[in-house]
């Protein structure tokens, strides 16, 4: 059975090299030699690989600019880096055998490598990322002032709201790394538990439908991020006409 | 606490999983990203310039046909011209022509006619000189049992002052 925390593999010091660490590493590997590929053969007429990423590069463009209009250029980095680094992350924990490969410790398999977004300190961190960046964005936009007036006010009743306001901050960071973390987490489990009924064909569907919840899930938290960067970058007397432009 | 640490939380991996992130995410962003962005820009560039070049070389085409035309239109007048003025140059030599052969001929007809008239008179004084003759020598021989030689020599004379009158 797979553990909540990502196993150790080897201890350097005082940092602990875990098979989900491997795995991020793996990712790693892999966008970098993407990105030496894609410059490697980069040219005006492209090949596949570069038309593929070409392709992506504009679809996401085009949907940061459907829902932040000129903040896109700044907010399609993020968007994107998100979707790729996770969907890669989730995708990893799901080649046959990467997790039949590994050491006995007390007659319990440890592989050596787990998808990485199956560890709760990636998700967090990447939650963490998401808000910082997103905050740090805001502050930029609209400045510093525009930026506290979304959270405190002379009016009780804004002060209010710029408590809840600070509340779902803090809620969105836990909701982000808690839904990845459980979704990926969970689909480990499902393929853990299928394979041990019978290892044959049958885990087949699962890992198709393993491989829609990794691409749903990158996309969701990658879209969430843009959309409260998006939000937050708005200045909030824009947003509250927005909002009363659409009741009426 | 308790809760994130039965999750795996681990305040160094964390740090260690952000550093991580924000290592990939400036590459993606330098290597990946700009460059795509960059060729994009480039190809679109091309394009447009291409558009621009070929709506040149159209609006060229264009003005080439139209020049063309003008062209055209102006040498089928020019040529329309010429043969109009070829033409009536044709009926001016043709006309000249005809005068001339006119005139020629109302002259050739007039030496013909003067040539007659010369020859006609010709023969008409050789007609009455060989008359003359004959009729001395048919009025001599008729004389001559006649008259004596005196006697024929003044009815010769009389008949040839007579003849002479008549013509």
């Amino acid at each position: 059975m797979v553990s909540f925390a990502a196993e150790p593999i080897v201890r350097l010091g005082f940092f602990s090299v875990t098979n989900a660490f491997l795995d991020t590493l793996l990712v790693d590997a892999f966008l970098i030699g993407l990105i030496i590929a894609v410059n490697k053969n980069m040219s005006k007429i492209p090949g596949i690989l570069q038309n593929i990423i070409e392709i992506m590069t504009e679809g996401f463009y085009s949907l940061a600019q459907s829902v932040a209009g000129e903040r896109a250029a700044k907010i399609f980095p993020f968007f994107t880096s998100f979707f790729i680094f996770i969907l890669v992350a989730n995708w990893t924990g799901l080649i046959p055998g990467i997790s039949a490969v590994g050491f006995y410790e007390d007659h319990k398999l440890i592989p050596f490598f787990r998808a990485a977004t199956s560890d709760f300190n990636v998700t967090l961190a990447l939650a963490l990322v998401s808000a910082f960046a997103t905050h740090i964005m805001s502050i930029n936009t609209i400045g510093i002032k525009g930026y506290l007036s979304r959270y405190f006010s002379l009016n009780p009743i804004y002060l209010f709201i710029g408590f809840l306001e600070i509340t779902s901050e803090i809620t969105k960071v836990i909701s982000l790394s808690f839904r990845l973390f459980g979704n990926i987490f969970a689909g480990e489990i499902v393929l853990g538990t299928v394979a041990t009924i019978f290892a044959f064909l049958f885990p087949l569907p699962f890992l198709m439908l393993e491989v829609v919840v990794g691409l749903v899930q990158a996309l969701v938290f990658s879209m969430l991020t843009m959309a409260f960067m998006a939000i937050l970058t708005t200045p909030h007397h824009e947003e509250a006409k927005e909002v009363s432009t659409h009741a009426v | 606490m308790e809760i994130l640490k039965n999750f795996g939380f681990d305040p160094v991996m964390l740090v260690a999983q952000i550093i991580n992130f924000l290592i990939i995410f400036y590459l993606l962003k330098r290597f990946l990203y700009k460059p795509v962005f960059e060729m994009l820009k480039k190809r679109q560039d091309t394009i447009s310039n291409s558009l621009k070049q070929a709506e040149e070389i159209k609006i060229t085409l264009e003005k080439t046909i139209e020049e063309e035309k003008k062209i055209l239109l102006k040498a089928q007048n020019e040529g329309k011209n010429i043969i109009d003025e070829a033409r009536l140059q044709a009926i001016e030599i043709a006309k000249e022509i005809e005068e001339n052969a006119k005139k020629q001929t109302e002259k050739m007809i007039v030496e013909a006619r003067q040539q007659i008239e010369y020859e006609s008179k010709e023969v008409e004084s050789q007609i009455s000189e060989k008359v003359s003759i004959l009729a001395s020598e048919m009025l001599t021989k008729s004389l001559e049992g006649i008259f004596s030689a005196k006697e024929q020599k003044q009815i010769l004379n009389k008949s040839f002052k007579q003849i002479k009158k008549v013509n």
